[in-house]
């Protein structure tokens, strides 16, 4: 089964209305690489192999960190249309998409909050990805509590120095920049830090439950000494950055995660109408047709909610509630659907790789960009501050 | 070097669904570019890029057929000729009206073709095409040379390999070994709907020469090939051996 289905033509008619056709055209063409370049390689990322490089390398050179920013450079795409192609790159292999919307997001920072010199350094190297970036915010004690972040810059007179340690980092060891938030005598601020400075270094890579075609592992700083030129933006407002950018970032994430409910569902529905048992197609069975409704219903909706988020953004509105609504519920959302399709396939699916690897991938994604308990503090703070 | 290719916007097999009797629901079915065309467009613009000239994609359809023509525009076609057909037509009336887009497209150096469509595989299209323009036609061309206004093809044809030449303008058909079709990058697939397109009417094609009647498809029906699915339980050698037993009773061997 094709990954762009009439599904995500409707809902490009939906929002977008004249102009989905140029849209369909980038978003059908994506999907075609993805299937036959993408596709038959995620199970042997899963299985623990080396290739996300290279798949990384191709998709960078489709352009799709390009998507959502301004040209020159960008393709000035919709946020929406980004956040589709990132689904349909869930769909074909997640840890790959997690990867670079980690990445794409730093592009952003870089591109958002970071000064002339920083950007002409990097924005370019980084939406082509000839460099690759991670996201250094999470610390061994310190997760959804960012705030008391124990990582510390102190100013000096040429730089700063930093000290601390950053934990679960998304391309850790790959990476040749690191998007890094510390604490300082202002604030908070952000940081821009080579591979290479020395001080910088990672862990080992942490086995993980899913999203094993990916890196992730600790980045340590033991007297790090950075130029002031790598400071990103101004100091004390680093936690600022790190909200927006975990806004876009969120809606990616629920993005992928509506990509991969996609591809398991595809798998379910159609052993569903192959596997017959008592006499029928197992699709037919009442039980079994409760299971795809709900799964189609659900899949529809957190796609529905992350294109809202995006759509709210590109108009310049307030999307941070929204965005972390899309997230909470398009993680979860791709948990139950996963779990529902390990059911449908039963033995098969406990055993089968290729099928219990959806319900592995989409798990750690109700925890990383925000855990689904953090992210509802903020939205249920958000209702109760404007209920007052 | 001027050069068309001609591709269509054929139903995607993968997708195609049957009805519960087992009958293909056409009305409806997805569509792409023909797989085989993919190899054509790759071929064409790599000529192009060897030496200078233009290519010009023509392609007859209707409903969502330019999404094709933008695809190949995309791979680097330089303008289109979108022949609308309103419904679809038979190879002869097909041929016809390609053939009168190429000439509409000016002086044309080669026209190549896919070795035939990926839904219906006729292979019909290409030759028929060429005898309307009166070109020489080499037919599953697997490697090419142009010079000196000569073409130099290898061609797969199942009885062997054979080398054939013909001078230009010519026509060919390329079969898909030939190449592994390029992606295009999804910026080139923005730019493409900038590129030009002239969508034309079939009478507006029309002269004297026009086939009357043609082939029109009743149905279509799937073929069911029965297995008689006999497994053969024990040993390698013992298994073997029943197996060449029953290839003799079957009178296969």
């Amino acid at each position: 089964m094709g990954l762009f289905q009439p599904e995500h033509q409707n809902a490009l008619r939906a929002i977008y209305g004249d102009a989905q056709s140029t849209y369909a055209g980038v978003l059908e063409s994506l999907a075609v690489f993805l299937e036959e370049k993408v596709v038959p390689r995620s199970a042997a990322l899963d299985a623990g192999g080396p290739g996300i490089g290279e798949v990384r390398r191709m998709l960078f050179d489709q352009g799709l960190c390009r998507m959502p920013f301004e040209a020159p450079g960008g393709m000035s795409l919709p946020f929406g249309i980004y956040s589709l192609a990132m689904e349909l790159a869930g769909s074909a292999d997640a840890a790959t998409a997690m990867s670079m919307g980690v990445h794409c997001a730093v592009a952003e920072g870089i591109n958002r909050f970071g000064g002339e010199s920083l950007k002409e350094s990097f924005f370019e190297d980084l939406i082509s990805g000839r460099k690759l970036a991670a996201f250094a915010l999470t610390e061994p004690s310190s997760g959804s509590d960012a705030r008391s972040m124990s990582t510390r810059a102190v100013r000096t007179g040429s730089g700063y120095v930093i000290n601390g340690s950053k934990m679960f980092i998304t391309n850790a060891g790959e990476a040749d920049v690191y998007f890094v938030f510390a604490k300082t005598e202002k604030g908070h601020a952000a940081f821009l830090v080579d591979r290479s400075t020395p001080g910088l270094s990672t862990g080992e890579d942490l086995a993980k439950l899913g999203m094993r075609g990916s890196r992730t592992a600790e980045v340590r700083f033991e007297d790090c000494a950075i130029p002031a030129e790598r400071l990103v933006g101004e100091d004390g407002k680093g936690f600022e950055y790190a909200k927006v950018m975990l806004n876009g970032s969120r809606i990616i994430m629920g993005s992928i995660c509506v990509g991969i409910a996609r591809a398991a569902y595809g798998k379910a529905l159609a052993y569903g109408l192959q596997r017959n048992l008592f006499g029928q197609r197992l699709a037919d069975l009442p039980l079994t047709r409760e299971k795809i409704a709900n799964m189609r219903t659900e899949i529809t909706s957190g796609r529905m909610l992350c294109l809202y988020a995006s759509r709210l953004r590109e108009m310049g509105l307030d999307y941070a509630s929204e965005a972390a609504q899309a997230k909470v519920f398009s993680t979860e959302m791709a948990a139950r659907v996963c779990d529902h399709v390990i059911q449908v396939f039963a033995g098969y699916g406990y055993t089968d790789s290729d099928i219990h690897r959806h319900w592995r991938d989409a798990r750690l994604l109700t925890i990383g960009e925000g855990t689904s308990e953090v992210l509802r503090l903020l939205i249920a703070g958000r209702e109760v501050a404007g209920s007052r | 070097m001027n050069i068309v290719v001609c591709v269509k916007h054929a139903v995607d097999e993968s997708e195609l669904k049957a009805d519960s009797a087992g009958k293909p629901q056409l009305q409806g079915a997805l569509s792409k570019m023909s797989n085989f065309d993919r190899n054509a467009v790759e071929e064409a613009v790599k000529l192009k890029e060897s030496r200078t000239g233009t290519v010009t994609v023509v392609s007859l359809g209707s409903g969502d057929w330019k999404k094709s023509i933008k695809e190949a525009l995309a791979m680097g076609c330089d303008r289109a000729i979108a022949v609308n057909s309103g419904s679809a037509l038979d190879a002869l009336s097909t041929s016809y009206y390609l053939s009168r887009a190429v000439r509409r497209s000016g002086p044309v150096d080669l026209v190549v073709f896919s070795e035939g469509s990926s839904d219906t595989y006729q292979g019909l299209v290409a030759p028929m095409t060429a005898e309307w323009l009166k070109l020489p036609f080499l037919g599953y061309v697997r490697k090419l040379e142009v010079g000196d206004g000569r073409i130099r093809c290898e061609l797969a044809l199942e009885e062997g390999e054979r080398v054939a030449e013909a001078s230009l303008p010519a026509a060919i058909s390329v079969v898909s070994e030939i190449n592994s079709p390029r992606y295009p990058t999804l910026l080139q697939v923005m730019q493409a709907s900038k590129k030009p397109m002239e969508e034309v009417s079939l009478d507006s094609l029309r002269d004297e020469e026009a086939p009357r009647g043609g082939v029109s498809v009743a149905e279509v029906q799937v073929v069911s090939v029965s297995r008689k699915r006999i497994l053969f339980e024990g040993t390698p050698e013992e298994s073997s051996r029943m197996l060449v037993d029953a290839l003799k009773k079957e009178g296969l061997v």
